[in-house]
C-alpha cells in the first residue's frame, strides 16, 4: 500500500511538470492564434527550460537562490499534499510559504525592479490567500473535515453548494496564472512590463527553476479546481481545463489593472462570495 | 515538597529582587540574577513533573499582609495620579480603593478560601512559560541595561532598580497563576500592574512617564472591574466560599446568576491583554528598554490577561458571552493585524502582532470547545517563545544600529549576519508552516467554524499577518552582492537567551505531539472541565484531538515531514550551494551603475552620482492608524458594551 502510494506520488511529481510545460506551450499557441500570430511549437517551454539550464550561474545576491529553491520545493510539497489527499488547509499554508519565498527572493536583492515586483507579489498574496482559506473553511463546513480524502468520499460534488466560492477561485486562478487583468507582479507574454517584475534578477538555471515551479503550480491550481467535482474525477478535470481556457480568453481581452484595484476587488467581491457561501452552509446545514 | 517549590517560584524572585536592589556591583548582581534564573527554570520543570496539587499557607496571617500591600499599591497610584496631575490615574485608583475599603470595613468581609493556591496543569504550563522565558529575558537584560546606560551616558546607574522590578515581576506572575483565592489573585494582578508601571517609566523621560501612567489607568479600570466582581460574588453567592476560583469554574455557584461578575472578570482580562480598545497602553510601553517589552509581551503581563479569560472558559461556555468574547478577540486579531501593516517601527510591528495573537487566543477561549482551548494553550506557549525571541532580537539589533526603524534595518544581513539569521527564523516561526504558531492557527481555524464570523476574521487576519512579516523580513534580508562576512560576536548575556529560545522553537515545534500527549492534553482537560476531575484522572473527558495529533497516536506523525520540507527547501540550499565570487553581478539598473559589482551608486539626472535607495511600502493611506483607529476602536467598544451587556441582561 505504502509503496503503491509512493510510486503514485513519484509519477505525479515527474508527470506534473511535463503536463504543466505542455499547458504553457498550448497557452502560447492559443494566445498567438487569438492575436493573429502563428505561435511557437507546443514544446517551446521545454526548449527554453533546457536552454536556461545550460547557461552559466549568475547571481546578484548570495541569498536569492535559496528563496527560488524554497519556492520550488514548497510548491512541490503542496502538490504532494494534494496528491496524497491530505489536509487542504495545510496545503494552502504551504502554498502561502511558496509565495512568501518568491517575494523574499525579490526583496533579497537591492534591485528597484525586483522590489516593485516583490511588493506586487505580496499584494497578490493578500488578494488570493483569503479566498483559498475561505474555501478551506467552506470545505470544512460541507464535509466536517479539511481532508481532501473526505471530498473524494462525497457523492455530491462540491460545486453544487460551493459555486460562489468556485467563482472566487476562478479569479484566484487568474492571479496565480499571472494573467491579465492580474498579471501584476510579472507576466508571460510581455504585455506591459516593468522589466520582468519579481523575476528581474533571476537568470540562467535559477530562472529555469522559477519556470519549473510555475509548471507545478499550474497543475496544483487545476487540481484544486477539479476538487469541485471529484465523483467522477474526469468531470472535475474537464472543468479545470475549461477554466484554463477561460483564463487564456480573459487574458487576451483585458488589460493589466493596478494593484490597489485587484486587492479591493478581491476583498470586496471575493470575500462577499465566500462569506455568503459559508453563511449559507452554516444556516442550512448547521454545525456538523 | 511541592509547597516549598511553590514558595520558591513566588518568593525567590522577590528575595532575589531585594538582593539585587542592594548590590551595586555589576558582576555580583549578574551572578545573583543568573543563579535565580537557573533555580527558577529548574524549579518550574520539577514542579511540572510533579503534577497538580493544592496548598494553603499557614503559620502567618498572609491575608492581612496582602491586604496591607493592596492598600499600599493603591495609595501609591493615588500619589502617582496627584504628583503627575493625571486625573485618570487618580480616578481609577479611587474606584479601586473605595470599593475595597467598603468591602472590608463596611461589609466586614471575612475571607477564608481553602485551598488558597490550586496548581493544575494550566498553572503548570503557565509557570513553565513564565519561569523559563522570563528568566532568559532577565539574563538578557543584564548586558542590555549595561549597554543601554553606556550609550545614553547615564552617570548614576539605575540598573539595580530595573532588575529589581524585572525579577519581582516573575514572582508576581507565578503567584497569579497559582492563586485560587480571588482576593489574592487580585493582589498579584495589581503587583504586575505596578511592576509594569515602574518598568515602563524606567527611563524617566516625559514620554515614558506619560505612557506608564496610561498603562496604570487602563489596567486600573480592569482592577476596578475585578473588585466589583469580587464584591458581587461575595454578596450574592454566599460569602467567601464564592471567592474560590475552583468553585467558580467548577460550577459551585449558580452560573446563571454569575454571568455579570464573569463578564467583569473577562473585561479585566481584556484590559491586561491590551485588547482593542485598550491597545494603546501596550504600544506606549514600547518606550521602555527592550527587555521590558520582551517580558510584557511574551511571558508575563499580557499572558495574565489571556490566562484569566481562558481560566473562566467553562463558566461562560454555551452563553452569548462566550460568542461575544470569540468575536471581540477575533476582531482584535483582524484589526491589529491590519494596523501592523502600516507600522515602520520594528517594535510597534511586534506590539501589534502581540495584541493580534492575544486576540486569537482570547477568541479561542470564546469559541470554547476542547479543540479551541487546546489551540489557545498551544498558542500561549509558541507565542511566548517566538515573541520573546523576536523582542530580544529587536533589542540586539537596536544595540547594533541604534535604531528601531525597519527602514534602518535594510541590509542588516550584510552587517550582522548572525542576528539577522536568528531574527529571520523568529519571524518565519510566527506565521509559516511548520512552526508552532501556524499549527495553533490551523487548529484554531478548525475549531472556529462554530462561530463563523470569528472564522472569517481569522482568515483575513492570517493573510494580513503574512503581509507585514514578509515586508519586514524583506527589508532585513536585502543585500548587495557582497563578499561574505564572518558572524559577528555577541555578548554571552545576549547569545545564551537567543540561542536557547531559538532551540526552543524547534524542540517544542517538532516535539509537539509528545508534549501535547503528556502535558497539554491534561491542561486542556483541566480548563475545559473546570478541574472537576483533578483527582480522578484525565481520561474521563473525551477530547477531540486535532487531526494531526490523532494520527500521532497511530504512529504516523505528520509534523516532522513539514520540517523535512523546510530543510529541503531552505536549509539545504543554504548549506550546500555556494555562490562563487565570480558569479556575482550587479543588479539591473540599465547599465547605469558606477564602479564595482557591489555598488549602489548610479548615474542619476545630469550624470550625477547618486546612491539609490529602496524603501518598504507601508500603505499609510489605507491602513494607517489615523484611518483605521476611529472605526476599529468604535467597533471594539461596542463589542465590550455588548459583552458587559450580556452579563446585565441575564440578571
Amino acid at each position: 500500500m505504502m509503496i503503491k502510494q509512493f510510486l503514485f506520488v513519484l509519477v505525479i511529481l515527474v508527470g506534473a511538470p511535463v503536463v504543466g510545460g505542455l499547458l504553457f506551450g498550448i497557452d502560447r499557441r492559443i494566445t498567438a492564434r487569438m492575436q493573429g500570430r502563428y505561435g511557437p511549437p507546443i514544446i517551446q517551454p521545454f526548449y527554453d527550460f533546457f536552454k536556461l539550464l545550460g547557461k552559466e550561474h549568475i547571481a546578484v545576491s548570495r541569498l536569492q537562490f535559496v528563496w527560488i529553491y524554497g519556492y520550488l520545493v514548497f510548491m512541490i510539497a503542496s502538490l504532494i499534499f494534494l496528491v496524497m489527499k491530505s489536509d487542504f488547509l495545510l496545503l494552502v499554508f504551504l502554498l502561502g510559504f511558496a509565495g512568501v519565498c518568491l517575494v523574499l527572493g525579490g526583496f533579497s536583492t537591492k534591485s528597484p525592479y525586483a522590489h516593485f515586483g516583490a511588493n506586487r507579489e505580496l499584494m497578490q498574496i493578500l488578494a488570493y490567500e483569503p479566498v483559498l482559506l475561505l474555501l478551506a473553511i467552506a470545505i470544512y463546513a460541507q464535509n466536517g473535515s479539511f481532508l481532501i480524502s473526505e471530498i473524494f468520499k462525497q457523492d455530491k460534488p462540491l460545486l453544487f453548494t460551493l459555486w460562489p466560492l468556485f467563482l472566487a477561485v476562478l479569479y484566484v486562478l487568474t492571479i496565480k496564472m499571472r494573467k491579465s487583468p492580474f498579471d501584476i507582479s510579472t507576466c508571460h507574454h510581455g504585455h506591459q512590463e516593468i522589466v520582468k517584475g519579481v523575476t528581474t534578477e533571476y537568470s540562467g538555471p535559477y530562472l529555469a527553476l522559477f519556470h519549473l515551479a510555475e509548471w507545478y503550480e499550474i497543475i496544483l491550481l487545476l487540481g484544486i479546481i477539479s476538487l469541485f467535482w471529484t465523483n467522477p474525477l474526469w468531470v472535475g478535470i474537464l472543468i479545470a481545463l475549461a477554466a484554463f481556457l477561460l483564463e487564456l480568453f480573459i487574458d487576451n481581452i483585458t488589460a493589466r489593472m493596478t494593484v490597489g484595484w485587484m486587492v479591493r476587488l478581491s476583498w470586496s467581491v471575493g470575500l462577499i462570495l465566500g462569506i455568503i457561501n459559508i453563511a449559507y452552509i452554516y444556516y442550512t446545514k448547521g454545525v456538523s | 515538597m511541592a509547597d516549598q517549590m511553590m514558595a520558591i517560584a513566588i518568593l525567590l524572585p522577590v528575595a532575589a529582587g531585594f538582593l539585587v536592589l542592594a548590590v551595586r556591583n555589576y558582576y555580583v548582581r549578574n551572578v545573583i540574577v543568573i543563579a535565580t534564573a537557573v533555580v527558577l527554570i529548574a524549579n518550574s520543570i520539577l514542579l511540572s513533573l510533579r503534577g497538580p496539587f493544592t496548598y494553603t499557607p499557614g503559620g502567618f496571617d498572609w491575608g492581612l499582609l496582602i491586604t496591607v500591600l493592596d492598600y499600599a499599591i493603591l495609595i501609591f497610584y493615588l500619589y502617582v495620579g496627584i504628583s503627575l496631575r493625571n486625573w485618570l490615574v487618580l480616578i481609577f485608583a479611587l474606584t479601586q480603593i473605595l470599593p475595597l475599603a467598603y468591602f472590608e470595613f463596611v461589609m466586614k468581609a471575612h475571607i477564608e478560601v481553602a485551598p488558597a493556591f490550586v496548581v493544575d496543569h494550566l498553572s503548570l504550563v503557565m509557570t513553565m512559560v513564565i519561569s523559563i522565558i522570563g528568566s532568559l529575558i532577565c539574563i538578557f537584560a543584564l548586558r542590555y541595561m549595561y549597554d543601554h546606560e553606556h550609550h545614553a551616558h547615564i552617570e548614576k546607574s539605575r540598573q539595580s532598580r530595573f532588575l529589581f522590578w524585572l525579577v519581582l515581576f516573575l514572582g508576581a506572575m507565578n503567584g497569579l497563576v497559582f492563586a485560587n483565592n480571588l482576593v489574592w489573585l487580585y493582589f498579584f494582578w495589581e503587583v504586575t500592574t505596578l511592576c509594569s508601571f515602574q518598568l515602563i517609566s524606567h527611563d524617566r523621560t516625559k514620554e515614558a512617564i506619560h505612557n506608564a501612567a496610561r498603562a496604570v489607568w487602563m489596567n486600573s479600570t480592569g482592577g476596578t472591574a475585578f473588585i466589583l466582581a469580587i464584591i458581587y460574588l461575595y454578596a450574592t453567592q454566599g460569602g467567601s466560599s464564592a471567592l474560590s476560583m475552583q468553585s467558580i469554574i467548577g460550577g459551585g455557584i449558580q452560573s446563571s446568576i454569575a454571568v455579570l461578575p464573569i463578564a467583569l472578570l473577562c473585561y479585566t482580562g481584556f484590559t491586561k491583554a491590551a485588547q482593542m480598545p485598550f491597545q494603546s497602553w501596550l504600544l506606549g510601553a514600547m518606550v521602555a528598554p527592550t527587555p521590558v517589552s520582551a517580558l510584557l509581551h511574551s511571558s508575563t503581563m499580557v499572558k495574565a490577561g489571556v490566562y484569566l479569560v481562558l481560566r473562566l472558559a467553562p463558566v461562560y461556555a454555551g452563553t452569548y458571552l462566550s460568542t461575544v468574547i470569540a468575536i471581540a478577540g477575533a476582531f482584535t486579531f483582524f484589526a491589529t493585524s491590519a494596523l501592523a501593516v502600516s507600522q515602520s517601527t520594528g517594535k510597534r510591528v511586534l506590539a501589534y502582532s502581540t495584541i493580534a495573537n492575544l486576540g486569537l487566543i482570547i477568541a479561542c477561549a470564546g469559541i470554547n470547545t476542547p479543540l479551541s482551548i487546546a489551540a489557545a494553550i498551544l498558542l500561549i506557549i509558541f507565542h511566548a517563545i517566538s515573541k520573546g525571541l523576536l523582542f530580544l532580537c529587536a533589542g540586539t539589533i537596536e544595540h547594533q544600529i541604534w535604531s528601531r526603524d525597519i527602514e534602518d534595518m535594510e541590509g542588516l544581513a550584510a552587517k550582522a549576519p548572525l542576528t539577522t539569521l536568528i531574527t529571520a527564523v523568529g519571524i518565519l516561526s510566527m506565521f509559516l508552516p511548520p512552526f508552532g504558531m501556524l499549527l495553533g492557527k490551523w487548529i484554531a481555524l478548525e475549531a472556529a467554524y462554530i462561530v463563523p464570523l470569528a472564522a472569517v476574521f481569522f482568515v483575513l487576519a492570517s493573510t494580513l499577518t503574512i503581509v507585514f512579516w514578509t515586508k519586514w523580513l524583506g527589508r532585513l534580508l536585502q543585500v548587495l552582492p557582497k563578499i561574505e562576512r564572518p558572524f559577528e560576536k555577541l555578548s554571552l548575556s545576549y547569545s545564551v537567551p537567543l540561542w536557547t529560545l531559538l532551540t526552543g522553537i524547534f524542540v517544542v515545534g517538532i516535539g509537539i505531539g509528545p508534549i501535547y500527549q503528556n502535558f497539554l492534553r491534561a491542561a486542556t482537560n483541566d480548563v475545559v472541565s473546570g478541574n472537576q476531575i483533578i483527582a480522578v484522572g484525565l481520561n474521563n473527558l473525551i477530547l477531540t484531538t486535532p487531526s494531526f495529533m490523532q494520527r500521532d497516536i497511530l504512529g504516523l506523525f505528520p509534523v516532522w515531514p513539514l520540517y523535512l520540507i523546510l530543510i529541503v527547501a531552505l536549509l539545504m540550499p543554504l548549506l550546500l550551494i555556494r555562490v562563487k565570487p565570480k558569479e556575482l553581478r550587479p543588479v539591473y539598473m540599465c547599465g547605469e551603475q558606477t564602479g564595482a559589482i557591489d555598488t549602489d551608486e548610479w548615474l542619476a539626472e545630469a550624470d550625477r552620482k547618486t546612491k539609490f535607495q529602496l524603501g518598504g511600502y507601508y500603505y499609510q493611506g489605507t491602513l494607517g492608524e489615523k484611518r483605521i483607529n476611529p472605526w476599529a476602536n468604535a467597533i471594539a467598544i461596542l463589542l465590550l458594551v455588548i459583552m458587559l451587556g450580556c452579563g446585565v441582561i441575564v440578571l
